[in-house]
């Protein structure tokens, strides 16, 4: 059924028609040509320059962590420009080729690198942090071969450096980047650097501050040539810490080489001034990119460097214990300082023979002279008289058996054990040989180094239990103040002024009088203090017998400003052992009173 | 099937056929000088396969004619819309629309094909009855037989197509007579329907409005093929970069430059003299078929025509305005420029519906 042609008129309308809408085409693609007219001639030469210059990167800006000083304004910890290699997911056009030369030029696996390219949501423009902290030398070979890298890049971002690998690294802790597990948390952005221990974690709201981010334009060869828009980060707040950096050192010089922990606090306030715990870790290795096979043998090592022993290990107080005693029994009455006895260096209670350290034993010997001498022998009867509840009960007030509520986190509390909890645990009674046990501070009692540097702080000061300080205040950025912290009191121990006399009296003794402590004197400096020698629970064979080593000690004897105390795991006697490292320090911060007494006994 | 009357052979638009030609040829020639050596040439290899599939299906739209396919225009409908329903249930979804259709290693885009369907079901709705002026009716019943398949696109969605098959019906409608009264009356009901064709779209389509009333709304998400396409042309100049200079396409700014994009790589490489060289062979191509439309007497054969031509007018134009920035970006190849095996075809095939047209003119 053919349709007959039309007829003339109509075709005419038609074909009129067909034409209008020719023209009507005609003059869009006119306009089109308009359009290219200006573009590439018109425009053309600006446009030109735009695409020689044309890449737009977002990048973060990471804010500079805050710093933390010393309370003498010295960086304990500082942040330098480090190396992160990123990847640009958009200018990777080969993508496999091109992470497969990386990989084999800087020796990442390959695994690793497509893991944190896939970890990170599909954002072609922004640039994935796959690792930090590059070497000079692996940088170089990146820019080396930068043309058959595409999308690979060299970022200068701050990193922590620290002014030694393991200065202060329980104290300060390590950053590093949030690990999967910290990012269930929803708090952190994937790639930030957080702070996994000490303060570096306990202030790290305020140290991290707030990255920004830029968005910028780079060349062919990705050289920035144009901040297109830029977000400043808002910097870390800088910490002043209680810390003396000098005496930090010091405690850290003279614990070289040994296991245990110093603390060295001012008692006028509580002020942490040094804190160590040996051995320690490398902060350095730990910060930025993670040494694997470094981190495995930290972890995996015997001595546990990664524990902060001055408030996480604890240990028998042993003759330390013998100042509680003393102050129970002066403070209640039942001893006195004419109590005398004679030690012969055993002592005998019913079928059990108790022994002192030194055989043959110490002669005659009055309170005075036992504390100096630490006599086994009078103290057993001292504790006996004095009796194991009242012993408890001022351990207690000086802060024994409780964290001393310092804000590093993950604090033992030692333990203090009295009648009850003695006859609930074992089931027998409370025994005289329990009594005898822990009068000279064996048994199960257990103190941190930490508490005993309280304690001894509140024998220096009377009586006042502070609050350890570490952080006096933390400022923002802009100068204000974000937190501050004043010394706080905790608790007092309440004994009366001749008694305090007698015990500050009694440890200069020690030191100063041919006592225990003796390996402490210093020409020029009144240290008080008192050596302990603490059975070591044995865990092996090797380790048996070989025991802790204490000296809890402060100075200037007639007006404290320091409190040193001295740990050293299964080092031997407090005497010989730990007093010696107490000197070393007493040395370093007594530097200028020292050299002036060499110098006048000199001429 | 394929064996052509002689006569028909003299008719052949040849200068039709050497601007499409012309165009093949570039499309190739920017294809493998994107990435020469690697990726760039097995596109272009790819690109010439469908160029000859394409070939093939010219030559058998040309053998047969185009009065027998307008009659079988209702089957072609319901195999359209077929199509259109099973990939809106089973497509692969490519960029948050689903388009394509697995047939074996062959994927294919209905609504390419649909284009042509549409027009052959255009022609057939508007002559099937002979009526002089167009009843109402007629009108009616031609808008309920593309809208649904319309609707399918838009859905799909496919807002370039659609975007298309607008201009193309309003052309055939102005041609075939439609009062301008009746068409004002059509355009203020499309315009009111479209705060409703708002609620249709995905967020990326209305991004892609916005950005286009806004360019620098966001030049670095939405905007930026819009900005990076300027720059490449742009900096093409007046006389282009060559092949081996033009760093944005060539350095992968340019996102779906071997696509939708692709004549942002020509003017980048080619300048304002190559860009007016290509635009004149579209124009050329499209002015001949408008030619062939005019000057056919048989009512289907110059609908058709008309419709055919339209398809790649507005195509054409609305691909152009889209990379050149004067439209917003609605994901529309460039006939026979751009790389895809469907639009190329398809392409070919309204090609050899012109020819065949024309062929037939003086029957």
């Amino acid at each position: 059924m053919d349709l007959a042609p039309l007829p003339g008129a109509r075709r005419e309308a038609w074909s009129r028609r067909v034409l209008a809408l020719a023209a009507i085409t005609a003059v869009g693609f006119v306009g089109l040509l308009g359009q290219l007219w200006y573009l590439q001639v018109l425009e053309g030469g600006r446009l030109q320059e735009l695409s020689e210059k044309n890449r737009i990167r977002i990048r973060p800006v990471v804010a500079p962590r805050g710093i933390l000083f010393d309370r003498n304004g010295l960086a304990l910890v500082d942040n330098r420009p480090a190396f992160t290699l990123s990847l640009i997911p958009r200018e990777m056009e080969d993508r496999d080729t091109v992470l497969a030369r990386l990989s084999v030029l800087l020796k990442i696996p390959l695994a690793e690198l497509e893991g944190s390219l896939d970890r990170v949501p599909v954002d072609p423009m922004r640039v994935v942090r796959v690792r930090r902290g590059l070497s000079l030398e692996e940088v170089t070979k990146v820019e080396e071969r930068k043309l058959e890298l595409p999308g690979v890049l060299v970022e200068v971002e701050p990193q922590r450096v620290y002014p030694t690998s393991t200065f202060a690294a329980h104290l300060l802790g390590f950053v590093r980047e949030v690990s999967d597990e910290q990012m269930k948390q929803g708090r952190y952005r994937r790639g930030d650097m957080i702070g996994q221990s000490g303060l570096e974690r306990v202030l790290d709201e305020y140290l991290r501050g707030r990255d920004g981010g830029e968005r910028i334009e780079v060349d062919a060869l990705g050289r920035p040539v144009q901040v297109m828009k830029r977000e400043e980060p808002y910097p870390g707040a800088q910490v002043v810490t209680t810390v003396d950096r000098r005496i930090q050192e010091a405690a850290e010089r003279a614990m070289a080489g040994r296991a245990g922990a110093v603390i060295v606090m001012d008692p006028r306030n509580g002020d942490v001034l040094a804190m160590t715990s040996s051995p320690a870790f490398p902060l350095d290795r730990f910060t930025g990119n993670l040494d694997r096979e470094e981190w495995l043998r930290v972890v995996r090592d015997p001595m546990t460097p990664l524990m902060n022993r001055a408030l996480q290990s604890q240990y028998a107080p042993g003759s330390l214990f013998k100042v509680i005693v003393t102050a129970a029994g002066l403070q209640e009455g039942s001893l006195t300082p004419m109590d005398r006895t004679y030690c012969n260096g055993e002592y005998r209670l019913g079928a059990w023979t108790f022994k002192d350290w030194r055989a043959g034993g110490h002669g005659h010997v009055d309170l005075r002279s036992a504390l100096v001498q630490s006599c086994n022998i009078f103290f057993y009867q001292a504790g006996l008289k004095v009796g194991p509840e009242a012993i408890a009960r001022y351990a207690r007030s000086f802060g024994l058996g409780a964290p001393s509520g310092i804000d590093l986190g993950s604090e033992k509390p030692g333990l203090v054990p009295f009648v009850e909890w003695r006859r609930h645990r074992s089931g027998r009674g409370w025994q005289s040989g329990d009594t005898i046990n822990m009068s000279i501070g064996q048994g199960p009692l257990l103190v941190t180094p930490l508490q005993v540097a309280r304690m001894m702080a509140a024998v220096a000061n009377g009586g006042i239990l502070w609050k350890p300080r570490l952080v006096q205040r933390v400022e923002l950025a802009d100068g204000s103040l974000a937190y501050s912290a004043s010394s706080k009191m905790t608790g007092r121990v309440d004994l009366s002024p001749v008694v305090w006399s007698f015990l500050r009296h009694a440890l200069s003794g020690a030191v100063n009088e041919g006592g225990t402590g003796a390996a402490a004197r210093i020409p020029g400096v009144e240290i008080a203090g008192k050596t302990g020698t603490a059975q070591s629970v044995a865990k092996s064979d090797s380790a048996k017998g070989q025991d802790h080593a204490w000296f809890a000690s402060f100075a200037p004897a007639e007006d404290p400003e320091y409190v040193v105390v001295v740990l050293v795991e299964r080092g031997g006697r407090g005497g010989q052992v730990a007093a010696p490292i107490a000197r070393q320090i007493y040395q370093a911060i007594f530097l200028e009173k020292v050299a002036m007494v060499g110098l006048g006994e000199g001429s | 099937m394929l064996k052509l009357d002689r006569r028909l052979l003299q008719n052949v638009d040849w200068s039709l056929l050497a601007a499409a030609g012309f165009i093949i040829l570039l499309s190739l020639l920017s294809l493998w000088s994107l990435t020469p050596g690697r990726g760039g040439s097995a596109l272009a290899w790819r690109q010439l396969s469908w160029v000859g599939v394409g070939l093939l299906a010219l030559l058998v739209v040309v053998s047969v004619d185009y009065r027998n396919l307008v009659r079988a225009a209702p089957a072609f409908y319901v195999l359209g819309v077929g199509l259109l329903l099973v990939v809106s249930a089973l497509g692969q979804t490519v960029s948050g629309a689903r388009r394509w259709i697995h047939a074996g290693p062959i994927t294919f885009q209905p609504s390419e094909l649909f284009k042509l369907i549409f027009i052959l079901t255009l022609t057939w709705a508007l002559t099937s009855r002979r009526e002089q002026p167009l009843s109402r009716g007629t009108l009616i019943g031609t808008f309920a037989l593309v809208g649904v398949p319309f609707f399918l696109i838009v859905r799909q969605p496919d807002l370039g197509t659609a975007v298309v098959l607008i201009p193309v019906l309003a052309a055939v409608l102005i041609g075939v007579g439609v009062k301008l009264r009746v068409l004002g009356a059509l355009t203020l009901a499309g315009l009111a329907a479209l705060p409703l064709a708002w609620l249709v779209l995905k967020p990326y389509q209305r991004d892609r409005l916005l950005v286009y009333v806004d360019p620098f709304r966001d030049p670095l998400g939405t905007a930026y093929n819009v900005i990076q396409a300027k720059i490449a042309i742009g900096s093409g100049q007046l006389l282009g970069k060559g092949v081996s200079g033009a760093t944005q396409s060539r350095l992968a700014f340019l996102p779906e430059r071997h696509t939708d994009f692709i004549f942002a790589v020509f003017a980048e490489m080619w300048g304002f003299i190559g860009a007016l060289v290509l635009i004149g062979a579209y124009l050329l191509l499209v002015l001949r078929g408008f030619e062939i439309a005019a000057s056919t007497r048989e009512p289907r054969g110059r609908i058709l025509a008309l419709g055919v031509t339209a398809v790649f007018a507005a195509q054409t134009l609305i691909n152009l305005g889209m990379v050149t920035g004067l439209l917003p970006v609605v994901g529309i190849p460039l006939p026979l420029m751009s790389y895809g095996g469907s639009s190329m075809v398809v392409s070919l095939m309204a090609l050899g519906l012109l020819l065949s047209i024309r062929m037939r003119q003086f029957n």
